[in-house]
């Protein structure tokens, strides 16, 4: 059963775009990724769904029923923490988190307690005077205290240290194990790839594609840099997979996809002084996308 | 009933401070009559003596300051204005803020409808409104009656504070609809406030020149004026009607926009 259905989902903002032509579904239980760099229309497709801005055309269904339509009702039953998080600044922590569970027709005292002391939230606390990471703990606990069925996260971990980053992923899980869809949006490819299932890729507003986590894996890419003496672009030109080889004195780069033990066995034939294997960053990984349409 | 609460709290201390202000404007006005009443006529010689424009744009006009009533009237328009103000900005903060202190993300993704949340947020405003009514009412019922000096000015006071009511919920309701229009949540007071104090400045371009007369239909400030109020003029009908007209009308603009609304965040 699909939690989420967008179906030709586009918004323009006078001149400006928005996002065009947007379609994907989030079935029950998944983790679901929406990857994209910052302006690409993450952010703008969530707040579509919320009902927070009306699509221009096309529509969107949350647990069948249309988003704008009936946005209270499926309201009910949605936890959303946003991008950035900014709540009534003379109020207490524990005043907003009453205030927000106020909302919800169930007892939200116990998960409220429980998600505090996971977060290390201190309640007494004015909002105003919480430093960014604590805000967005703030967000955690009021998105998730009523238990949602559907979570929409908009970069979450902005602002969390590793720690808590950690700790807010592991509770992520427990939810979507006792059932909760996720949607996740980040421009963070590491984050999503560790989570999610299967991710929508956005560009510039348009979907570019919808795969499975497990296929963009195979789709490995890595980013190579090598320092050597000698450094020359002999030993890599004839390497299928290998793209963008770049000599700059005697520093040696490309981006490698494939299987990267051919790369290796001819790196261990160099004498080579210093070695860099990265994940590429998101571009990159675009980059990809767009020459293969091309 | 949790956003009504909410937003109670949250005005609570402004409510304070206007009450206060308008405490003071009508404690500290009443105290200069205490003074001016005992040069006794000689202050309206001076006044009448003046420029027409120049009692216009203090708001004497017609009205005979060396009695309390009609002194009261000259107080009116400032206590007229300072509610009106308070409204407008109310209306136009109460619902324009969520969007200008980004909190829209927190509270339009709850399960509320945006009609009800404006429900909410409206009652709170006239309930504000209200009070503040109530403070001028009690304060210069209170203040003025102690000079009033056997002349009675009760239900003058009452009916003066009935207009203001009526204009109070004008100004509100306009801040409002300009609060759900406005694509800019920022500009919205700016606006509303800009607004009324055209319309303040328009009745007294009407009181200078008497060609604007027909205009006064544009301007609440002209609707009930103290020199009628406070002379036994009563209330007309007809403004009463076109009042609570727009009342109605900028309310429904107010919820219309907004559910329309694309929330800026």
């Amino acid at each position: 059963m699909n939690i989420i259905e967008i179906n030709h989902l586009t918004k323009t903002y006078g001149h400006a775009r928005g996002i065009v032509d947007v379609s994907f579904q989030v079935k029950e239980g998944e983790i679901f990724g929406f990857i994209g760099p910052n302006g690409a229309g993450k952010s703008t497709t969530i707040r579509t769904l919320l009902a927070l801005i009306h699509p221009t055309s096309g529509s969107a269904k949350i647990f069948g029923k249309d988003c704008i339509d009936f946005a209270p009702d499926i309201a009910k039953e949605i936890g959303y923490l946003p991008s950035e998080v900014f709540y009534y600044d003379n109020m207490k922590v524990s005043d907003l988190l009453k205030y927000a569970a106020s909302f919800y027709k169930k007892d939200c005292r116990t998960r409220m307690k429980e998600l505090v002391e996971i977060m290390e939230l201190d309640t007494t606390k004015k909002i105003d005077d919480l430093s960014l990471g604590n805000k967005k703990k703030v967000g955690i606990v009021q998105g998730l205290l009523h238990e949602p069925k559907l979570i929409i996260l908009d970069e979450p971990t902005s602002g969390l240290d590793p720690l808590m980053q950690q700790r807010f992923f592991d509770l992520l899980i427990e939810e979507n194990k006792k059932g909760a869809t996720i949607l996740f949006s980040s421009h963070i490819l590491g984050e999503v790839q560790r989570l999610c299932d299967r991710v929508a890729i956005i560009k510039e507003g348009k979907i570019v594609t919808v795969e499975k986590i497990s296929n963009l894996r195979e789709n490995n890419y890595k980013k190579i840099k090598i320092e050597a003496d000698n450094a020359s672009d002999n030993a890599f030109v004839s390497i299928a997979g290998v793209n963008n080889l770049n000599v700059d004195g005697n520093l040696i780069s490309f981006i490698f996809k494939g299987d990267i033990n051919t790369v290796m066995t001819k790196i261990a034939d160099m004498e080579i002084t210093n070695i860099w294997i990265e994940e590429p960053d998101l571009e990159e990984i675009f980059m990809h996308y767009y020459e293969s349409e091309d | 009933m949790n956003i009504f609460m909410r937003e109670m709290k949250a005005y609570r201390k402004s409510l304070f401070i206007w009450s206060v202000g308008i405490l003071f404007l009508i404690g500290a006005s009443m105290a200069k009559y205490a003074g001016l009443s005992t040069t006794g006529q000689s202050m309206n010689e001076i006044l009448t003596a003046m420029p027409k424009s120049l009692q216009a744009i203090m708001g004497t006009g017609a009205l005979d300051i060396s009695k309390v009533s009609g002194y009261f009237g000259v107080l009116y328009i400032y206590l007229l204005l300072m509610a009106t103000m308070h409204a407008a900005m109310l209306g136009a903060t109460i619902i324009a803020k969520e969007e200008r202190d980004k909190t829209a993300e927190f509270l339009f993704v709850k399960p509320v409808s945006r009609t009800s949340i404006i429900c909410a947020k409206l009652s709170v405003a006239v309930v504000n409104i209200v009070m503040l009514n109530i403070v001028a009412g009690i304060s210069s019922l209170y203040l003025v009656g102690t000079y009033s000096e056997g002349e009675s000015v009760k239900a003058d006071i009452i009916l003066a504070m009935s207009a203001m009511l009526i204009l109070q919920l004008l100004f509100l309701t306009i801040g409002s609809a300009i609060a759900a229009i406005s694509k800019k949540p920022k500009l919205a007071v700016a606006i509303s406030t800009g607004i009324l104090l055209m319309t303040y400045i328009l009745s007294i371009a009407i009181d200078l020149n008497k060609k604007l007369t027909l205009l006064k239909y544009l301007t609440p400030f002209k609707y009930f004026e103290a020199k009628i109020v406070m002379n036994g003029g009563g209330l007309e009908r007809k403004f009463i009607i076109l009042s609570l007209s727009i009342v109605i009308i900028f309310s429904l603009i107010t919820f219309v926009f907004y559910r329309k609304k694309d929330l800026q965040v």
